[in-house]
């Protein structure tokens, strides 16, 4: 048994690590059931209980409580962060192509067009169309064909036409930039989970949302033009007391139903204290304020931002706050605290004191005094003259950046700004400065996107495809391993313990990459599944054949594997070569179907000359009878 | 269990029946791509698809009739998923201007039918948009959640506006929904591709499979020789060609079979590449390893050795593929059909080219060129 012990280890090492990988899966799944049941018989509860209750508010209730329980087990959250996830086709969702729209960005930053340019630039946006070429360099090419410098319409006198398309180019992927922080920040506070947002070549973004049903929202979010908003931060000496009037309404009259859903089962000391802070101040206890600082804003767990939210709609709480007034939670979380994002909730005025279309500029840079990172901000004459007398109305006061409704920044106002040039500082890092660059100038030039693909997939075909690829898969193995034993009898037995694990380590392997499982990647599981039993075909027909000249068990094996190698590898080789072909060509699906295809080879390969390999080594030292049908 | 065991089929000597049969294939599907052409997938030429599911079974004929007085010219619809799902198509991009009072008009009736007695009024449209005023925030935000859970795209801004969606696809659903209120419907899927994006996907596909084919080229002609990379790249080619040259001709012939071309088939195609070369090169396996060993006897016997002696793990491999295809053929359901279609067509071609089109050129490039194939 020796000899074989290494590679016996090295199966099971194997093995164990893709149940390993595959275990948050199978527990995700498990935690996904029980919950379900928990929120359905909650929703008897409350039924019975209130039998006219609100749908929405019911929606929002059960929601609250699956939230709860999420929350509630650290590892509940660590499996489902760790799950093979499925695609768009499987669980349902949107999937959006968006397009920097190059025409309008360049209406935008010429200036005086005559009619020629307007001539050329339809002409330059016509061949855009059905050319590789940007619209940049095709204008250019026109503009300077007519014997004309780019510095007429764009850019300074003095400046060079190369100069100025490359400003343009930057421009162009600055929009970008832009349109994914935009877009960003209104999924995150339109509150879809697990979203990607992604950059594609210079010019596109992709945009997944799983679950969404309603398309039209989803296309005004992520299309709508960006309202930026500069607003002013209510002093704490507002601010406390309204706070404490809400907390005081919230635990006069607890709703039993969201009482009961932040309660846990636990019965110690010192979680009953905090349970007993919770009852008597329901707001204070989700909405934490610091007292040591000056101002008033409270800092709320991601987790529990849904909860303060119907807190704060309830109409016996909207009454106690001003009209004038709304509280707003900042876009990014403030900071991180045991592993979870931490927001700030701000009180502000209704009422925007500036909008976003003065910004004339705005720069990100290094203060080369005090190696500060610092934003300066330039704004139109007339939003100068505003911009001077708020800020001399205002000194000492905080004025929120607000974009779509989220706070970027609250900067102090330090001193009556009169010709519209401000310095924001206070970032942390550089790369925080650029953000407020991106979302400062989301004000001055919106970054127009379109949509230039759209797919919708609704939830029950994405159901009627789970089950269809599940039944596939077990189908196709069935008759692969019944055909293998009936041809290759005790041989086909080995092969099919060996398909087996293939089908296991592919899958570990799929949760180890944290891919994305889709309906083209079971179809590669399932294709996998025929074509794995190939290596051990090629091996089997090859020890036959050596069985035939007269050789021993052992010594046909010997020969038997060492002469396929040559043809299992080549052919191996070329099949993933397309492979990465595939996978290189192909967005979301296909590349799924490119990934499995891939593992499947490299795990085939492991399974036919390893596993296989040991076990018929093992039969033939314990001198068994090799037999191969 | 064994059959094709020890053959010794003359398989070079047979080639010029397999050349005319190949010839007839590829000849046939020349003409049919020329002829027919390719039904291409809205992946492609960019258009709106949506994928319906009935309660009740429908009359398809019914349907299209409907659609025909609509005012988007031609709508495609094909079965999906049995007797109660329906795949419709058009290729336009953008609604026609004429159409649009049209349309927000049926959306005013929905709304007046859903909230009798209701005043509002059209305050702002976009080429797929309309956005309509109510009296007040709160009858907003009902109209928007009750015609939302009617089958109407709608969103809601800040104050007393819902906007709703009239695009191609809003459009065709509400014209089912008001033709068939007896029979409700659930959105399976709805694509909506722009021309662009289907310009590049042509030209990257045709790159993709191409490359492909040279990767292949390269790399066998490193591992053999030349004359056995080209005999695979022209084996594969010819798989290639005649599976796309049947797509071409049934296409919208078998009923319950989407024939037309999408990504999900351009990879089915790149795989059956993958396939074909895997087959060829294990038979070029063994012709490479016949002409290591008998470097005496001629070409002739070792290439038909080598195809012999590979037959049964050709054959065995060829129907456990083969099983899985046809388990995805009959359980894949719609979404994969086409995908299992060209596999199943595809491995049949594949193994066949391999034995007779891959192997057969190498003999014959050797004969020509009047060369010995040494390793």
């Amino acid at each position: 048994m020796r000899e074989f012990r290494f590679r016996l280890i090295l199966i099971l090492a194997f093995v164990a690590l893709s149940l390993y990988l595959l275990f948050p899966t199978y527990a995700d799944l498990q935690n996904t059931k029980s919950i379900e049941e928990e929120v359905s018989l909650y929703r008897q509860t409350i039924l019975t209980a209130n039998p006219e209750i609100d749908d929405a508010e019911l929606v929002s209730i059960l929601t609250l409580k699956e939230d709860s329980i999420r929350v509630s087990d650290p590892t509940i959250r660590e499996n489902r962060e760790k799950r093979v996830k499925l695609g768009l086709d499987l669980q349902g969702g949107m999937y959006l192509v968006m397009e920097v729209n190059t025409a309008k960005l360049l209406e935008k930053l010429v200036k005086n067009p005559d009619s020629e340019f307007d001539a050329l630039f339809k002409e330059a946006e016509a061949e855009s169309k059905l050319s590789d070429e940007n619209l940049v360099s095709i204008l250019a090419n026109k503009i300077q064909g007519q014997g004309k410098r780019l510095s007429r319409y764009f850019g300074s006198l003095r400046d060079d036409d190369s100069d100025i398309i490359a400003r343009l180019e930057e421009q162009e992927s600055d929009a970008i930039t832009r349109a994914i922080e935009i877009i960003s920040n209104r999924v995150n506070q339109y509150g879809v989970s697990e979203p990607n947002i992604q950059k594609q070549g210079s010019r596109r973004i992709i945009v997944e949302l799983p679950g969404i049903a309603k398309e039209e929202e989803a296309k005004r979010l992520l299309q709508g033009s960006a309202l930026l908003e500069f607003r002013m931060v209510k002093e704490s000496d507002f601010t406390i007391p309204i706070m404490n009037r809400i907390d005081e309404i919230l635990a006069g009259n607890v709703d039993s139903a969201v009482a009961d859903s932040s309660s846990t089962d636990s019965t110690d000391v010192a979680n009953m204290t905090a349970e007993q802070f919770a009852l008597e101040h329901p707001f204070f206890s989700v909405a934490i304020i610091n007292p040591q600082s000056p101002f008033a804003d409270a800092f709320v767990r991601e987790t529990d931002r849904d909860k303060l939210t119907i807190f704060l709609n309830r109409p016996e709480v909207q009454k106690v706050i001003p009209d004038n007034v709304e509280f707003l939670f900042s876009a990014k979380p403030a900071n991180v605290q045991e592993g979870e994002n931490i927001y700030r909730l701000f009180l502000v005025n209704r009422q925007a004191e500036l909008t976003g279309g003065v910004i004339t500029d705005a720069q990100a840079n290094i203060d080369p005094q005090t190696t500060e990172p610092i934003v300066n901000m330039q704004m139109d004459s007339e939003g100068a003259r505003e911009w001077a007398r708020i800020t001399g109305a205002n000194v000492q006061k905080r004025c929120a950046i607000i974009l779509d409704g989220g706070v970027y920044s609250a900067p102090t106002i330090q001193q009556k700004i009169p010709n519209g040039s401000s310095r924001i500082s206070g970032m942390e890092d550089l790369n925080e400065a650029k953000l407020m660059e991106i979302v400062l100038k989301a004000g001055a030039l919106p970054a127009p996107v379109d949509i230039i693909e759209e797919r919708t997939v609704g939830p029950s075909l994405g159901q009627d495809s789970i089950s269809q690829g599940f039944n596939s898969t077990f189908i196709g193995f069935l008759l692969v391993a019944i055909f293998m034993i009936f041809y290759y009898k005790k041989a086909g037995v080995v092969a099919d313990v060996a398909l087996f694990f293939t089908i296991v380590f592919i899958m570990g392997i799929l949760a180890g990459f944290q891919a994305t499982l889709t309906m083209p990647g079971i179809a590669g599981i399932i294709l996998t599944i025929g074509m794995a039993v190939d290596a051990n075909v090629i091996i089997y027909e090859r020890i036959r054949e050596e069985l035939t000249t007269g050789k021993t068990a052992k010594a046909a094996i010997e020969s038997g594997f060492a002469h396929s190698y040559s043809a299992i590898f080549d052919s191996n080789i070329t099949t993933f070569f397309t492979g990465i072909i595939l996978y290189q060509f192909g967005s979301g699906p296909i590349q799924g179907f490119a990934l499995t295809l891939m593992i499947g080879i490299v795990c085939t390969l492991f399974s036919a000359l390893v596993i296989t390999r040991v076990i018929f080594d093992m039969m033939a030292a314990r001198g068994s009878k090799i037999n191969i049908g | 269990m064994r059959f094709l065991d020890n053959t010794n089929i003359d398989f070079i000597s047979k080639r010029k029946i397999t050349y005319l049969v190949s010839g007839s294939l590829i000849l046939l599907s020349l003409l049919s791509l020329a002829i027919r052409g390719l039904e291409l997938g809205i992946d492609f030429i960019g258009g709106t698809e949506i994928a319906i599911k009935f309660e009740k079974p429908i009359d398809i004929a019914q349907v299209r009739n409907d659609l025909d007085a609509i005012g988007l010219g031609n709508i495609e619809v094909k079965t999906f998923g049995g007797e109660t799902g329906l795949l419709i198509r058009t290729e336009l991009q953008d609604m026609d201007p004429e159409l649009f009072s049209r349309v927000t008009g049926s959306v005013t009736n929905a709304i007046k039918t859903a909230f009798p007695g209701i005043q509002f009024t059209e305050v702002g449209a976009t080429v797929n948009s309309v956005t309509f005023q109510f009296d007040s925030t709160k009858t907003a935000a009902g109209v928007s959640t009750k015609m939302f859970e009617l089958g109407f795209q709608t969103s809601r801004s800040e104050n007393n506006t819902v906007v709703f969606s009239v695009g191609i696809a809003d459009w065709i659903e509400e014209s089912l929904r008001e033709s068939m209120p007896d029979n409700p419907f659930v959105i399976q899927k709805e694509d909506q591709v722009g021309p662009k994006i289907g310009e590049e996907l042509k030209q990257n596909s045709v790159i993709a499979v191409f490359l492909a084919l040279l990767v292949i080229l390269i790399y066998l002609g490193f591992r053999f020789k030349f004359a056995f990379a080209l005999g695979a790249v022209l084996a594969v080619f010819h798989d290639v060609l005649i599976t796309l040259g049947l797509f071409s001709m049934l296409y919208g012939l078998i009923p319950g079979l989407n024939l037309e071309i999408s990504i999900s088939i351009v990879a089915a195609f790149l795989t059956l590449v993958g396939y074909s070369i895997n087959d060829t090169v294990i038979v070029f396996d063994r012709i490479r390893e016949n002409l290591k060993l008998h470097k005496t006897a001629n070409l002739k016997d070792n290439i038909n050795g080598g195809i012999n002696r590979t037959l049964s793990r050709t054959m065995v491999t060829s129907a456990t593929t083969l099983f899985v295809v046809i388990v995805l053929l009959i359980f894949g359901g719609d979404v994969l059909r086409g995908f299992a279609f060209t596999l199943f067509f595809g491995i049949l071609i594949g193994t066949y080219s391999s034995v007779f089109v891959a192997s057969p050129f190498i003999y014959e490039y050797a004969t020509r060129r009047k060369k010995t194939i040494q390793f």
